[in-house]
């Protein structure tokens, strides 16, 4: 189900209504509900795959516990590397297979040796990408004695499939989800008006700037031969702020209906666009899969490199943000999106800069010079390197470069429609510069009740939602459902 | 060598390497508490702690670490 639908709609406003006034007396009762309606809201897309998700809970669910259990080390290594393996297998199976023998095939026709590879017709289970990473972080955080396992069976299928953040995350970690499960949850009024605020910043973000800004972009994209080159940067722009805006609108839909069910869920992103500099927008942008490889992949990596001074730590934010890239998906086009990112790190780790997070000032209304400066190009880069996230294969990416090197930057780029091209970009600027103004707060529409009076907190609800109805765009699905 | 002397002289190496002044670590004091102390800066310290004290850490300790603590035990248990 997609957060902004009517099935879901019907769905959670039932949901709602049970947890909170049928099934809150009792923790058990309560956790049920969340495991019911997660595996109804995962099985109303495709019931098969519902019993991967049960099976991969049930393995992890065990082994947890015995790995826990286990003092023998080769024991423990091995029970901890029977799961990790089982989720990774799922994930590579699933999402990777084509990718390997199309590769594999092509490698070979290299030599005119022909390989006959049949590609299966693979459905890509959703959400399959974010609970695998939840079951091995929390092997994996077991394992380290970071966690103690839980024994309860309800609380753990639960935190795996937290239906909030099942198909596109957050990646929460079980030490942050486990224990809000382990306490009954009680009726916040703050927190659900909070909660609902998120949501509608949310399907705002979703509905009128990312639908409206896809329109435009794939426009140029699917056109991109017969514009001018100026056409394809602002393709190029405005695919940047499809992504985030989807994304985030997400994001910040899966956080709000967290919090109507009195949950505090990890949070995705923060303002990834205010960044100064590359290391600070992977500290804003997707934030649960950046500390999710930091704590699993950069560190351990960085650890056994550190012999190698800046050499060393190169290295290990190369490979960390490849592999970043590639659990994106099974092209190379990813690979390369996060090898380049990683690449982008070399400047900042030789100036040693890398590791300064830009000082906490005072929150001015305007940016400095130097910080406006700073935020374009983080911006800049960030934008022409989703060109190749977006592009279907390396070559075409490649020719889409291409044509944006000549002479056609400086002509006026051409839309098939002005009028939607003016729209998207008119919410855009409003979206951005409402996060500007928000920067310092969890979410864009979080504020302090008593200092907005309610005339103008509805007035300002009902325009969004006015906004949503008369702008909304028609894309069906989000962006990160496929990864 | 002493606990108080061990913090004193870390203290030292975090002020120089995290480019702050007034730095005092205490045996609870976590990376959180600290400004500039992250995953990235982290590594940066404990190749610094090792050339200062003359030791090396494995792996799998300098994961294990929760606090400063725990770190101060480890460079304790090496000398």
């Amino acid at each position: 189900m997609i957060f902004n639908s009517i099935p879901f709609a019907v769905f959670f406003a039932i949901f709602f209504m049970l947890y909170w006034m049928v099934f809150n007396k009792n923790l058990r009762l309560q956790n049920l509900l969340i495991l019911a309606g997660s595996y109804f809201f995962y099985g109303w897309w495709n019931w098969r795959f519902l019993s991967l998700l049960i099976v991969s809970s049930l393995l992890n669910f065990y082994l947890g516990i015995w790995i826990a259990k286990t003092e023998n080390e080769k024991k423990r290594k091995l029970l901890l590397y029977i799961g990790i393996l089982q989720g990774l297998a799922g994930l590579i199976f699933f999402k990777y297979y084509n990718f390997f023998i199309t590769s594999f095939a092509e490698a070979f026709s290299v030599f005119n040796m022909q390989v006959n590879v049949t590609t299966l017709q693979l459905i890509l289970p959703l959400g399959i990408s974010f609970y695998t990473f939840r079951t091995i972080s929390y092997l994996l955080d077991v394992d380290k004695n970071k966690i103690k396992p839980t024994t309860d069976w309800v609380v753990f299928f639960s935190f795996v499939s937290f239906f909030p953040g099942l198909i596109s995350g957050p990646i929460d970690k079980a030490k942050l989800l486990i224990p809000q499960l382990e306490k009954i949850r009680v009726f916040n009024n703050a927190q659900v008006t909070d909660g609902m605020r998120q949501i509608l910043w949310g399907l705002f973000k979703k509905i009128v700037v990312a639908d409206n800004c896809a329109d435009i972009a794939n426009q140029i994209f699917d056109n991109y031969l017969n514009l001018p080159a100026s056409s394809l940067l602002l393709g190029a722009l405005f695919y940047t702020l499809q992504l985030y805006a989807d994304f985030s609108g997400y994001s910040d839909m899966a956080l709000g209906f967290a919090r109507l069910l009195g949950f505090n869920i990890t949070k995705n992103f923060n303002f990834p666009f205010f960044a100064q500099n590359i290391a600070d927008y992977w500290r804003r942008w997707h934030m649960s899969l950046t500390a999710w490889l930091t704590e699993y992949v950069f560190t351990p990596l960085s650890i056994k490199f550190r012999d190698y001074g800046k050499t060393g730590l190169a290295m290990a934010i190369i490979i960390n943000f490849t592999i970043c890239g590639i659990w994106h998906g099974a092209n190379w086009t990813y690979i390369l999106f996060g090898f380049l990112h990683g690449c982008y790190f070399i400047p900042l780790i030789i100036k040693g800069t890398m590791n300064k997070k830009v000082k906490k000032e005072k929150i001015t209304m305007l940016p400095s010079l130097k910080e406006l400066r700073n935020i374009l190009a983080t911006f800049i880069l960030v934008m022409l390197t989703n060109i190749v996230f977006r592009a279907d294969s390396i070559a075409h990416a490649a020719d889409y470069f291409k044509h944006i090197f000549s002479m056609s930057v400086f002509s006026y780029p051409l839309f098939t429609n002005r009028i939607s091209a003016l729209t998207a970009l008119v919410f855009s600027v409003i979206m951005l510069l409402v996060e500007w103004l928000q920067r310092d707060k969890e979410h864009a529409l979080q504020f302090n009740e008593i200092k907005i009076v309610p005339w103008f907190r509805w007035g300002i609800y009902y325009v969004i939602g006015l906004i949503i109805l008369w702008f909304g765009g028609t894309q069906d699905t989000f962006i990160y459902f496929q990864f | 060598m002493e606990r108080n002397e061990v913090l004193n002289q870390l203290n030292n190496i975090y002020n120089d390497i995290l480019d702050a002044e007034g730095i005092a670590l205490t045996d609870a004091t976590t990376a959180d508490q600290v400004d500039g102390w992250d995953s990235l800066t982290h590594i940066e310290l404990v190749v610094a702690i090792e050339k200062h004290f003359k030791c090396r850490f494995s792996s799998k300790e300098i994961q294990s670490w929760n606090n400063v603590g725990e770190m101060v035990d480890s460079i304790l248990s090496k000398s």
